[in-house]
């Protein structure tokens, strides 16, 4: 059996052209200025590198999770979760662009970024975003993307490869680097929990600066989990067409399907909770954000939640689809893309508002600021609905988070050599 | 119900030696009237060309049903027989309907599911089952054949396979 998968040169040159497309169409969206201040640019540029860093940190989590339980079905494949988490070095570097940003007021992504927001004798003055400052400021934002994408990536993602690529040489029947493995796994589920909450509110749910919900970082967890799981799905089928994995049997991709059935559920429970309560609750503060999006994106709105829940919720019900490819793939292609579609309606609204706001605050005399603004209406490509150039950075971005993932499967054995759970992985049974 | 069944069955220790006189038993063409067993054992469904179970087609029906009940009542009551505002919302609350039909929709597929397998398992409080033997729902895998009718020479070849494929005993019993 074929345990070591090489990087074809055709593969590379395919994902490059697809990274040159992302560019190109990049390039593109920052001469769009219909949205003021280059905002498509950088609306996609956040869009797109929260959604990938996130499914990276996601697969560390996975891999710490099912560790820490005991789990040894997964073992077989765990070569590929490990991969997907060194991105989070690439991720990590993407974010210092908006970091940039933030300092350099290259972008109004973030109203609490303004200059004077906390000053009462500024024009610029929000009362509300004054009260959140302690954590709403540039120092937190930086201070928190830096040091925790690094603490993922240089104190667990390294270090947990690095043991598990040492396994499969220097392994011996005491498992001490099993382990050494679940130490770090066990210390970083309560990390992740706290600091991947604490990034989404500033990386994402700081967009809309004045709302807020306390569902929000589990939701979008819950979105970066089944993204991942329909990427991993999606990579070892293919990975099985080109002849590796053959030690990944229907067993493996039956439970894989399970949950990713399972975790399209949760997701839906929590965007329904999160949108129930607040609908209940009838708070102006509150129910802005969701009025926003039901009456100017209904598209998006309702397209969300039939691609993230209705079909893949009946698709994957019956045992046979979860064993099938053809079916397991569609709900795959389905929830991957419903799912970077899901955060394309978490940020651009709110990203549009703050650049029509920014525009109108700098080009009123009077000082209305605190009016709504109101800036292009109607149908905004890329805002109201992802066009031609969202999809092409989308590709773009998915085709560098692949080169790095296949460059580094390259580098070790697909499946691990002296694992204590790959007996049990390799008799996996449903 | 039919009158009672002559069962011969043999009691084997270990799992994968019940297997394999399963799989001898297929290749000789011998009909094996059912197989009892402590736990699931894997590999078992297939190898006795057991369907899979339609149990959850029905669950899904139940579940259906659940559904269209909770959202159709709650739709007639408050549109229809007593409609109320709640904070001010449209009589027709859409999202407020939700938790109420998820949770009948899990009530009846569980319930409806309950009542189907016990129905078709014949369970019932009161109703006593026979059992080949008590140790069979403890440390020993069973192989049963049914033997009305058949000659004394035909039960002696089921009774040989048994003995041959490592059952560790051997005996009749009429049920």
């Amino acid at each position: 059996m074929n345990n070591q998968f090489t990087f074809e040169g055709k593969q590379r040159t395919t994902l490059i052209g697809f990274i040159i497309l992302g560019a190109i169409c990049l390039g593109l969206s920052f001469l769009d200025n219909t949205v003021p201040y280059h905002m498509r640019f950088w609306s996609n540029f956040l869009h797109n590198t929260v959604f990938f860093t996130g499914i990276s940190f996601i697969s560390l989590f996975v891999l710490a999770a099912f560790t820490t339980a005991y789990g040894g079905w997964y073992v077989v494949m765990k070569r590929v979760w490990e991969a997907y988490s060194q991105f989070l070095i690439v991720g990590l570097l993407l974010m210092l662009v908006i970091i940039a940003g933030v300092w350099g007021h290259f972008h109004h992504l973030y109203h609490w970024a303004a200059d004077g927001i906390t000053d009462p004798n500024s024009p610029a003055y929000d009362p509300i975003l004054a009260g959140k400052a302690g954590f709403l400021n540039k120092y937190w934002y930086t201070f928190g993307t830096i040091g925790f994408i690094g603490m993922w990536y240089f104190v667990f993602a390294v270090p947990m490869r690095r043991i598990s690529v040492a396994e499969d040489t220097e392994g011996t029947t005491d498992f001490e680097h099993h382990e050494r493995y679940r130490k770090f796994s066990a210390f970083f589920l309560p990390i992740a929990a706290f600091s991947s909450a604490a990034m989404i509110w500033q990386w994402v749910m700081s967009i809309d600066s004045h709302w807020y919900s306390t569902m929000f970082a589990w939701y979008s967890t819950a979105s970066w989990f089944v993204s991942a799981l329909a990427l991993t799905i999606m990579t070892i089928i293919w990975l099985k067409s080109k002849g590796y994995y053959e030690q990944v049997t229907d067993e493996h991709i039956h439970d894989l399907g399970k949950l990713l059935f399972a975790f399209s559920v949760f997701w839906t429970y929590l965007w329904f909770s999160q949108f129930m309560l607040i609908w209940y609750a009838n708070i102006g503060e509150e129910t802005i954000y969701f009025k926003e999006r039901v009456t100017n994106y209904p598209v998006l709105w309702y397209g969300n939640l039939v691609m993230n829940f209705v079909l893949p919720f009946l698709i994957l019900m019956r045992n046979s689809t979860k064993r099938k490819y053809g079916t397991l793939i569609l709900c795959c292609l389905l929830t991957f893309f419903g799912h970077w579609w899901d955060f394309f309606m978490m940020i651009k609204p709110g990203a549009k508002i703050n650049a029509d706001h920014a525009y109108h605050a700098a080009h009123s005399a009077g000082g209305d600021h605190g009016h709504a603004a109101h800036g292009v209406q109607g149908f905004v490509s890329g805002f109201t609905l992802p066009g031609f150039l969202e999809i092409g950075i989308f590709l773009g971005f998915l085709a560098l988070f692949l080169y790095v993932v296949l460059g580094q499967l390259a580098k070790a054995s697909l499946v691990p050599k002296n694992d204590p759970y790959l007996g049990e992985s390799l008799h996996h049974h449903v | 119900m039919s009158a009672h069944k002559e069962v011969l069955y043999g009691l084997y220790d270990d799992e994968e030696i019940m297997l394999d006189a399963i799989r001898v038993a297929n290749k000789q063409h011998l009909d094996i009237m059912d197989v009892f067993t402590p736990f699931p054992v894997h590999g078992l469904d297939p190898l006795l060309g057991l369907e899979e179970s339609r149990l959850h087609i029905a669950g899904f029906v139940y579940g259906a049903i659940g559904t269209l009940t909770a959202f159709g009542v709650m739709t007639w009551i408050f549109t229809r027989d007593w409609p109320v505002i709640f904070g001010g919302k449209p009589y027709w609350s859409v999202p407020a309907f939700i938790p109420i039909t998820f949770e009948l929709t899990v009530l009846f597929a569980s319930i409806g599911m309950v009542v189907s397998f016990y129905t078709v398992c014949g369970l019932a409080p009161g109703v006593v089952n026979p059992v080949l033997d008590d140790r069979i729902t403890d440390d020993k895998f069973c192989i049963a054949f049914q033997t009305n009718g058949l000659s004394s020479s035909e039960i002696d070849k089921y009774s040989s396979f048994l003995k041959s494929t490592g059952a560790s005993e051997v005996s009749s019993k009429v049920i």
